[in-house]
């Protein structure tokens, strides 16, 4: 845990160090040993700083979202970009675009809303006669889902232009550009979420035993899972709204939290604390140096790191059970 | 007899005498000459004995087929009459003979019909692309856009276009790139064999990842050149790259010959390995040109039109609806293609007019309820 504290403290000073243009490391490091360079500091406070926060926060969401949905699907292979949460926290961003909504608390409530809806429709199609069974199944039907959801945004975006330029740098995935303002306004729905999860930890331990011995050590099977879907819409559409629809973070963050903490619930969600933001901005600082002088949308690098993480698991001769 | 000589010419074969066309309903007329054989029920048996060949047709097959076809010529008519400027039907036929109004002529001739003619051979590509690799995985949703083989060829036929310092061509760069996935994705499903829900994850992946290698290079150039490769992200028919449409109709014609080639082999791959090669499958060796045969008619269809999404699916799926469980409809899904992407095309053109919207969104938008549903129905039967 210390050693991934260490890290992720590491990953958030790197994050500030390193990004296009001409503010590179050496210059950062003379700011911060208290040289005025003013066209440094506006970089630094100003656009990284907010960066890595986001980068932080969207990061935990994510990974805690990602654990909890496994949790509650008893699915190794849940995830909230490949089951259709997030295509559906874009898809209701972007119908409130066209049906002409602009304000940007709006866009977060509006987002947490669609993955709410995305989330239960999905889960739903899981109670159904052996998808539910069968983890493999549920992707399908979430890639299904997601594709829909996914044409039918760009079918809207095509309908309205106005709606598209709004949207177009938002609606691939990405942590440039983003104020802190955002980060503020999607700070109240987290802190409920945070207090949520912190209380609903044990009764999710418990459902890992099975629905009875969770009835019979007092809980209450179906009233756990909907309040865990909700805290995934909260934090789904949290980082929706900021970051855009970012996938496979909430596959990758829980697997590797899975290999630190063993199969107990609350230890993964404790290791997913670090591990998620340590993902996200790992993959932020990559994508901005891969392609420099200009950046790659986070969410297309999260896919090039994520899909071989999905082969593994599927490809692994039992699929660890949950 | 009669009846027997009406078929005879239905079929189009042109046997001398019509009598060696025996029906099982008139086995007294059988009896009569010795060197027919007996059809199964719901066959015909058609003997051609000058060249000693003789084969089954089956009555079902050859009513679904006629129907097809004739749907897909009146979706071709309407297409050609509906847009910007509606045509008469009446006015379109002559046109495409290249008579009557020189205006009609011009608009039918130079904008619409070659259009149509790239939708017919798209569609018809991707659903017989499907139903081969349905049948060789013997999973209906194992189609080649799921598997990740749409995805594969796109990336690659985007790096043609937007110029990652090669210059081939498209139809070549697009053959390339779904070689490529379906090599990831069969290799990496090898452990898990290719039968089964693993295996179309494994290739959900591959896609994933395919799909943001294309995001990667549409990031990397200007903004005009991105634009300019949009269409192909999504599937369009907007933007045929010359030649690809040639070289895709030769490589059609050619496929639907290699597949029923293949069709006996294919019908009898529904069963486990044992049983096939038990019958006299070489089932290594078949499964090889399945799917050489699957992944060359994506690539062609996606060099034109770029990964329309839905359409190896739902063609297939209709053809086996109308079809009976016989045999593989290698024919009736191809022109069940072809009709879907006709109309699909059509509706994208039409329904929000002026703006369009591209083909792949409409089918996807038509094909992601369709897969749900058949995903959430019990398992049935198998292709």
């Amino acid at each position: 845990m210390l050693i991934l504290l260490t890290a992720l403290v590491a990953v958030s000073v790197v994050s500030l160090l390193i990004g296009a243009g001409e503010v590179g490391p050496q210059r950062v490091l003379g700011l911060l040993l208290s040289a005025s360079d003013s066209e440094a500091q506006f970089i630094v406070w100003e656009l990284r700083t907010p960066r890595t926060l986001i980068g932080i926060v969207v990061g935990i969401a994510l990974g805690v979202a990602g654990a909890l949905l496994q949790a509650i699907s008893r699915n190794p292979l849940a995830e909230p970009g490949l089951l259709g949460v997030s295509a559906g926290a874009a898809f209701a961003v972007a119908l409130a675009l066209v049906l002409g909504a602009s304000a940007a608390t709006l866009r977060i409530s509006v987002a947490q809303l669609g993955a709410l809806v995305g989330c239960i429709c999905v889960l739903s199609v899981a109670r159904f006669r052996g998808v539910g069974n069968d983890p493999v199944r549920l992707v399908l039907a979430g890639a299904a889902f997601s594709g829909l959801l996914g044409s039918l945004t760009s079918l809207m975006l095509l309908y309205d232009q106005r709606a598209a330029d709004e949207i177009r740098f938002w609606v691939v995935g990405s942590l440039a550009g983003r104020r802190l303002d955002d980060l503020v306004a999607v700070l109240p729905s987290l802190l409920v979420a945070a207090i949520a999860v912190v209380i609903m930890a044990r009764p999710l331990a418990a459902l890992a035993l099975g629905e009875r011995a969770a009835s019979g050590l007092g809980h209450h099977p179906t009233l756990i899972r909907w309040v865990a879907v909700g805290c995934v819409a909260l934090l789904v559409g949290a980082a929706t709204a900021i970051a855009g629809p970012i996938a496979f973070v909430g596959l990758v963050v829980p697997f590797v939290a899975r290999a630190f903490a063993g199969p107990d619930i609350r230890r993964t969600l404790w290791f997913c604390l670090p591990i998620g933001p340590l993902v996200v901005l790992t993959a932020d600082i990559i994508s901005r140096v891969v392609v420099a002088p200009s950046e790659l949308p986070l969410g297309v690098l999260t896919a090039l790191c994520g899909a071989p993480v999905l082969i593994a698991v599927v490809r692994a001769k039992r699929l660890p059970m949950l | 007899m009669k009846i027997m000589a009406n078929h005879s010419s239905l079929t189009g074969v042109a046997t001398r005498r019509s009598h060696a066309v025996t029906n099982h309903a008139v086995p007294n007329h059988a009896a009569e000459h010795a060197d027919s054989v007996l059809a199964p029920e719901g066959y015909w048996h058609i003997a051609l004995p000058r060249w000693g060949y003789s084969f089954l047709l089956e009555k079902r097959a050859l009513a679904v087929n006629m129907g097809l076809l004739v749907a897909l010529l009146a979706a071709c008519l309407l297409y050609l009459s509906l847009g910007s400027v509606p045509l008469a039907p009446s006015a379109v036929i002559p046109a495409v003979l290249g008579k009557g109004d020189m205006m009609t002529a011009f608009m039918v001739q130079e904008l619409r019909l070659p259009r149509l003619i790239a939708a017919c051979f798209t569609g018809a590509a991707f659903a017989l692309s499907g139903i081969l690799m349905q049948t060789l995985a013997r999973n209906r949703l194992a189609t080649p856009g799921i598997i990740g083989i749409d995805n594969g060829a796109t990336a690659f036929a985007v790096a043609s276009i937007v110029g990652m310092g090669v210059s081939i061509a498209p139809p070549a760069m697009a053959l390339a790139g779904a070689t490529t996935a379906a090599v990831l994705t069969f290799g990496l499903a090898a452990g898990s064999g290719t039968q089964g829900y693993r295996f179309i994850v494994a290739g959900i992946g591959v896609g994933a990842m395919f799909g943001a290698v294309t995001q990667l290079m549409l990031a990397r150039v200007a903004i005009d050149t991105a634009n300019a490769a949009y269409p192909w992200t999504v599937g369009s028919l907007n933007a045929r790259p010359g030649g690809a449409v040639q070289l895709l109709g030769i490589g059609l014609a050619l496929g639907i010959i290699a597949a029923l080639a293949l069709a006996r082999s294919l019908t009898l791959l529904r069963f486990n390995d044992a049983t096939a090669s038990g019958l006299g499958v070489r089932v290594k060796a078949r499964r090889l040109q399945i799917l050489m045969l699957s992944v060359v008619l994506t690539a062609f269809a996606v060099a034109v039109a770029g990964p329309v999404g839905m359409v190896a699916l739902i063609g297939p799926e209709i053809a086996r609806s109308l079809s009976s469980a016989r045999q593989v409809p290698i024919l009736a899904a191809t022109l069940a293609g072809a009709l879907v992407m006709v109309l699909a095309d059509l509706a994208g053109r039409t329904l929000l007019a002026p703006i369009e919207i591209p083909v792949g969104i409409v089918t996807a938008v038509v094909g992601g309820p369709w897969l749900l549903w058949i995903l959430m129905r019990p398992q049935r039967s198998r292709p």
